[in-house]
């Protein structure tokens, strides 16, 4: 997985400083610091959701550092009949692009491998059904939305992962799916007498007319859906807090470090990749694991790994979700109260 | 040097520079825009001698308002909320009132969103040189944008933005007149919100806006009685106590909410279609819709569901054995519901209304008869009402007081001229004075529980039968538009008018560039008598070959008339020109039609002629387009022309032109004929006017077809044809092109039954051709009107000609039924006929003359005008008909009061008639002298056979025979013209005096 090629000479240079002590990184950072992470959301107007985020960018010239683009575009699926691809209950789709000038040395072949692993590995985590929300239902049998999540990666200087979990938590987070209002048409086979069942916005259940319950073959006949007010944003992601954050974990036993750079990663043989979602503080859960490298691992170095791991995620996620809510404050109520006060 | 600033704006304030909304597509998708919107500090208040804003000079406000309105002494201004044009577009159209209105741009565009007729009507009136009217752009002035809360309804934001503006004028007022000292302060006028929620009233009072209720406003005006009438029915809530509607039973169901109508429709569980009522029986309607072959019947008010004629409407279809026939009644509105009371109806405990809702069920009884069972059903919902304005009578005995000097409020009905409307309630101040007048009047609302529609009084036209009422009330019913045309319009017009000439002949001449000099052939046009507006002219000359040449020269009006001026885009709306029996109402300004474009003899005129070689025989050997000047050397009516050609002595160049043109017109039709073209009728008639001045008609006559008549029409569908192939194979995506589409063979499953039963005559409806061999053996020896009775029935049964875009449908679809020729275009007539403009710019392009203007390579575009075109065709056609109907009526009378001059009271207009129709109490018949078809009506059912289509009349005493009438059964009629005594709406009655005098039955 690395993505520069440096001599053996740099290689063990790079290694054995970091196993100095105290040990030693080109940038003076300890080994559990991270860079300067900065994010701005809503950065794509035409999206449903985007985020910006760099990690370890110059803050005087913008230069370096590692750049991610994320959006998030819901649009309408049907489910019902041949050539839909929809899903009872909506689905997810994660893209992960690699930009061509974020990796210059790559060939195209080598870009594609690497942008089918990030892909990969982003969307088996986040298409989990675990972390499914309930809100991209429509039509039960009939519409659902499809949550595209794209995201692109304009610069690498290390770190590419959890860049790419941050930018798509933080583009969810910024989601907004439309609220519809289901509309049917029944015909009654008992006199000639229409009904109209309207659901609400989240729970798309249509099936409000009592009919016994053991009616099992409750044919809905016409249905489809409005946007009752289209002016409206629409409605956040369901468990929008739930979105996993991905911790890196880069081994030069028996030490690790965190946040990688380019030229770190190329020293380092064996990296874990975990990703925790924080359903509340107390109960983490892992949505899922990686390991990348040539490296060995016993199992019970990998159970001290998790435990250090949830530490770091967990202040990952506080932060992130400080910095989330301090975006939408920013975009919102102190945008109206500035644009209020001119 | 200019100093260039560029105002960057931080993205921090996307929130308030970017508007986002999301749409839901046709296919069902849904798809995010976004405005941008960029606040500006000089977006000008529209007020005169603003020291603040730039003056625009145009359309300004007065400054100090208007000071006519009692409340508001220092003057004021009028800014309207959206439900004030929403629902009063009447008044605030009204001449009466006049106060300076500030449109807001909220407004404009919630109107908009909410109907689009009524927002095109808007807009119109902001054109209007009588009304002051300001458009203040809020959204994009800095002070007055305003940012959706969370959790704000579009409603409220919208509401909010008006208050903010209302009061930024007001500040905004008194910040531009500070007071001087040593000078009394400055008089400044109210910026008045108007509107009709009581609830943003008391927002505004809070907020210390003024603001005031519409029906508030209009009373404290000094001419409030003719103003209050235009107030539409609803608002009133909050001012009146509401007329308990909550007591009232619901008449009719409720309609489905919109989106449910359109998942119904989609689904093909519910049909779209335009409802047409019925004109014979008020209480049963039909829908067209695709899905069936037969349009869908409702039969019954419930069913029928408050649907006006023309609305779009969505069907339920019951279950097939619930199907139903249509009645073989005649149901008459006026005389069946004479005894509803205007005030009270609705109220279904009353007995009279028990009495009509049993005499209506009992014309509801289910038919016997299975034979004619089509789909039945029920309207749930409208997608789409056709409601306009509506020429009335006001129906005399729904008047509690008649007291001309009352102006107390009364509800009276008002009965629309078209017997395809119910009667209206409304509610007006007037109503003594209206009582014998025409008068304009529209639908506000149909609600559930009310029987009739309620609508309000919009204007008088004037006395019924006076010409002008009845000219007006004609032109308004087809909505042909007859205003004068305007400045803008006019200034199209080459300047030196009536002097125009053609210019000398000359290299630089822009006129003579690419035109042939054919000022010496010998050309004549041929027309009706008192034509003004000449399109066509004529010539043909032996060449040296033994060939001939033939040229049709048609008026170069798009030499005058470009694309995309005013001039043009008035013509597209206007569409054609519209003939009344007494008056023309031009598609183009007279100046053209008359004089500049006619092709009036003896002064040269620009034409575009088509050029034929053809053999002796008739074949064409070539032809050719171009642009040309001609000189006429004759104008002759179609009877002078006949009767230069029939005589012997006259034997110079004009006359063997007209033979040369006779003798292959002659061979041209022959072909047509053969080719399957069919020879159709339509019951045509003359109107003699007395004199020009008082254009009494004095009488009726049927038109004579002349040999000359048949020569310029075979040249015109020659030079249509050639132009239509010539125009498709340039522009094959966008040509303007005129079809006939064959007519579904059900169309003619009656009338061949009929003919079977009656005179064991069959109709071969298989193609053209087969109809026109088949029409041609339809004779009675005996009848000789009767061949041309059936070709009128055939004719009914077609469908219409109509426009179309060649790019827009299939290419087999071309053809044109009756002349059966695979395409065919208008080309020959263009002062009168838009369509014709078109294919002169299409024709003009393809040889090269001038190029094409973008609109016509656009098909959306000419797809657009087309269907105007079609609509306006449609209504002209129907605009000129009822004016010949009217003439003749008017004649009738008249022969009437001679006749009984010359014979005493026993004379009278007796007429033979057809028998066209045959229903259970009564006879449909065509007075064919006359053109006019009628309807003879029994007091009691006779007996009916509805297999045969005849009625047996039984005899007073039983030792006579009884007389039975069927369908094309000669009888003599008498013909009166009898005045509704409530309505004094005049009518032609007709009764039977032989076989059986039926005014005993």
């Amino acid at each position: 997985m690395a993505s520069t090629s440096i001599s053996k000479a740099e290689k063990s240079y790079i290694q054995a400083g970091l196993l100095a002590d105290p040990p030693l990184r080109a940038d003076g950072r300890a080994l559990s610091d991270f860079r300067t992470v900065s994010l701005e959301t809503g950065i794509a107007p035409l999206a449903n959701g985007s985020a910006r985020l760099s990690i370890g960018k110059n803050p005087h010239d913008g230069s370096g550092g590692t750049e991610v683009l994320a959006a998030v575009k819901v649009e309408v699926e049907n489910i019902d009949y041949a050539g839909g691809s929809g899903v009872e209950g909506g689905r997810v789709a994660c893209t992960v692009t690699c930009s061509p000038a974020a990796y210059p040395h790559l060939r195209s072949e080598a870009l594609d491998d690497l942008q089918y692993d990030m892909t990969t590995v982003l969307h088996e985590t986040l298409s989990h059904s675990s972390l499914h929300p309930q809100n991209l239902a429509i039509l039960r049998g009939k519409k659902s939305w499809l949550l595209n999540l794209d995201l692109v990666i304009l610069a690498d200087s290390g770190n590419a992962y959890d860049a790419i979990f941050m930018a798509a938590k933080a583009a969810l987070w910024d989601t907004k799916v439309p609220r519809t209002r289901s509309v049917e048409y029944k015909a009654k086979k008992t006199g000639p007498t229409a009904s109209v069942a309207v659901g609400g916005g989240g729970s798309m259940d249509v099936d409000e007319d009592t009919v016994s319950g053991f009616d099992t073959r409750q044919i809905t006949h016409a249905t489809d859906f409005e946007l009752p007010d289209y002016w409206d944003e629409g409605e956040v992601l369901d468990g929008r807090h739930r979105w996993p954050v991905c911790i890196t974990l880069n081994l030069v036993p028996p030490a690790h470090l965190l946040d990688a750079t380019t030229s770190e990663e190329a020293a380092i043989p064996l990296r874990l990749l975990i990703m925790f979602s924080f359903e509340s503080k107390e109960s983490p859960s892992i949505q899922g694991m990686r390991m990348l490298g040539s490296g060995e691992l016993t199992t019970a170095q990998l159970a001290d790994l998790i435990k250090v791991g949830e530490k770091y995620a967990q202040e990952i996620n506080s932060s992130l979700n400080v910095k989330l809510k301090d975006e939408d404050l920013r975009r919102n109520q102190k945008a109206r109260e500035r644009f209020a006060q001119r | 040097m200019v100093e260039i600033t560029i105002l960057k704006r931080p993205r921090a304030e996307a929130v308030i520079t970017q508007r986002k909304f999301f749409k839901k597509t046709a296919r069902g998708k849904v798809i995010k825009v976004l405005r941008e919107r960029y606040l500006r500090d000089d977006v000008s208040c529209g007020i005169q001698n603003c020291t603040d804003c730039e003056g625009s000079a145009m359309n300004e406000l007065p400054a100090s308002g208007d000071k006519a309105h009692p409340s508001f002494p220092l003057g004021h201004f009028v800014l309207p909320d959206t439900n004030v044009f929403l629902s009063q577009m009447d008044l605030v159209e009204s001449p009466l009132f006049s106060p300076p209105i500030i449109l807001l741009q909220t407004v404009m565009e919630e109107v908009r969103h909410r109907s689009l007729p009524l927002f095109n009507r808007l807009k119109a009136l902001t054109r209007m040189d009588d009304k002051k009217i300001w458009i203040f752009y809020d959204e994009y002035r800095s002070e007055t944008a305003i940012v959706r809360e969370e959790g704000e309804t579009p409603n409220d934001r919208n509401d909010r933005g008006i208050r903010k503006a209302t009061a930024w004028y007001s500040s905004h007022l008194n910040l531009t007149r500070p007071p001087i000292r040593g000078q009394p302060p400055p008089k400044l006028p109210t910026v008045v919100l108007m509107t009709e929620d009581a609830a943003n009233r008391q927002k505004a009072e809070k907020a210390g806006i003024a603001s005031i209720s519409v029906r508030k406003y209009v009373e404290g005006m000094n001419d409030s009685t003719s103003l209050l009438d235009l107030l539409a029915a609803v608002g009133t809530d909050d001012i009146e106590p509401t007329k308990a509607a909550a007591g009232r039973q619901a008449l009719y169901p409720e309609y489905l909410p919109s989106a449910t109508l359109l998942t119904g429709v989609k689904a093909g569980q519910l049909y779209q279609g335009h409802y047409n009522a019925n004109q014979y029986n008020y209480l049963e309607g039909s829908v067209p819709v695709p899905a069936f072959t037969k349009p869908v019947l409702l039969i019954g008010r419930e069913n029928m569901n408050r649907a006006v004629n023309g609305d779009v409407v969505v069907v339920e279809v019951f279950d097939e054995k619930e199907w139903k026939a249509p009645a073989d009644e005649v149901v008459d509105q006026d005389s069946a519901t004479k005894n509803d009371d205007a005030e009270d109806s609705g109220e279904e405990g009353e007995d009279e209304s028990n009495q009509v809702l049993a005499s209506e069920s009992k014309l509801l009884q289910a038919e016997k008869r299975t034979s004619e069972k089509q789909p039945t059903g029920r309207i749930v919902g409208v997608i789409k009402r056709n409601w306009r304005a509506y020429v009335c009578h006001i129906d005399s005995t729904s008047l509690t007081s008649s007291n001309t000097t009352s102006l107390s409020q009364q509800t009276v009905f008002a009965t629309p001229v078209s017997r395809l409307l119910p009667r209206i309630r409304l509610r007006t101040r007037q109503a003594p004075s209206l009582i014998g007048q025409k008068i304009l009047v529209t639908i506000d609302r149909w609600d559930v529980t009310s029987r009739y529609p309620e609508g309000h009084f919009v204007r008088a036209l004037g006395k019924v039968e006076s010409k002008e009422a009845e000219q007006e009330s004609l032109l308004l019913e087809f909505e042909v538009p007859y205003r004068p045309f305007g400045k803008a319009i006019l200034d199209c017009l080459p300047e030196q008018g009536e002097q125009w000439v053609v210019p000398v002949k000359s290299e630089s001449s822009p006129e003579w560039r690419d035109r042939e000099d054919l000022r010496d052939l010998i050309i004549c046009s041929i027309d009706p008598p008192n034509c003004q507006d000449i399109d066509d002219a004529l010539h043909a000359r032996l060449l040296p070959n033994g060939n001939i040449e033939a040229g049709v020269h048609i008026a170069d009006v798009s030499h005058f008339v470009h694309p995309d001026t005013p001039m043009d885009s008035e013509a597209a709306s206007r569409g054609t020109t519209v003939y009344l029996v007494d008056k023309r109402i031009d598609m183009l300004p007279s100046l053209l039609g008359t004089n500049l474009c006619s092709l009036r003899p003896f002064v040269e005129r620009l034409a575009f002629s088509a050029i034929w070689e053809m053999t002796p025989d008739a074949d064409i050997v070539n032809v050719r387009f171009t642009k040309s000047v001609i000189a006429s050397k004759a104008a002759f009516t179609y009877e002078e022309a006949q009767i230069r050609k029939d005589d012997p002595h006259h034997q110079d160049d004009l006359t063997s032109s007209i033979r040369l043109l006779n003798n292959l017109a002659q061979k041209l039709k022959a072909k047509r004929m053969a080719a399957g073209a069919l020879n159709l009728a339509s019951p045509e008639v003359k109107i003699h006017l007395d004199s020009s001045e008082s254009s009494d008609p004095i009488d009726v006559e049927q038109k004579e077809m002349r040999e000359t008549n048949s020569l310029v029409e075979e040249f015109m569908l020659l030079a249509n044809i050639s132009v239509a192939r010539k125009i498709e194979d340039t522009f094959p995506q966008t040509a303007v092109l005129r079809r006939h589409l064959p007519p579904p063979r059900t169309n003619f499953e009656k009338l061949q039954d009929i003919l079977m039963r009656r005179k064991g005559m069959k109709l071969d409806v298989s193609s053209s051709g087969a109809l026109a061999a088949s029409l041609d053996l339809c004779v009675d020896p005996a009848e000789p009107a009767f061949n041309t009775l059936v070709r009128i029935m055939a004719t009914r049964c077609m469908l219409s000609a109509e426009y179309f875009c060649s790019g827009s449908v299939g290419k087999d679809t071309f053809g044109h039924y009756g002349l059966a020729s695979p395409i065919y275009t208008h080309f020959t007539s263009p002062i009168r006929r838009y369509a014709d403009v078109l294919a002169h710019r299409q024709l003009s392009a393809s040889i090269g003359y001038s190029p094409l203007h973008a609109t016509l390579h656009s098909k959306p575009h000419v797809e657009r005008v087309l269907d105007v075109v079609n609509r306006r065709h449609r209504m002209a056609q129907m605009a000129s008909r009822a004016s010949v109907e009217f003439y003749v009526g008017l004649a009738l009378k008249g022969r009437g009061e001679r006749e009984r001059k010359k014979g005493g009271d026993a004379a009278e207009v007796l007429e033979e008639a057809y028998v066209i129709r045959t229903f259970r109490n009564g006879l449909g018949v065509f007075v064919s002298k006359l053109g006019i078809e009628g309807l003879v009506m029994f007091k009691r059912d006779m007996q009916f056979d509805a297999e045969n289509y005849t009625i047996t009349v039984a005899s007073p005493s039983p030792a006579e025979p009884t007389t039975t009438i069927a369908v094309f059964d000669k009888v003599t009629v008498r013909i009166e013209v009898e005045k509704d005594k409530n309505t004094q709406r005049g009518r032609v009655k007709m009764t039977l005096v032989h076989p059986v005098d039926s005014r005993a039955l």
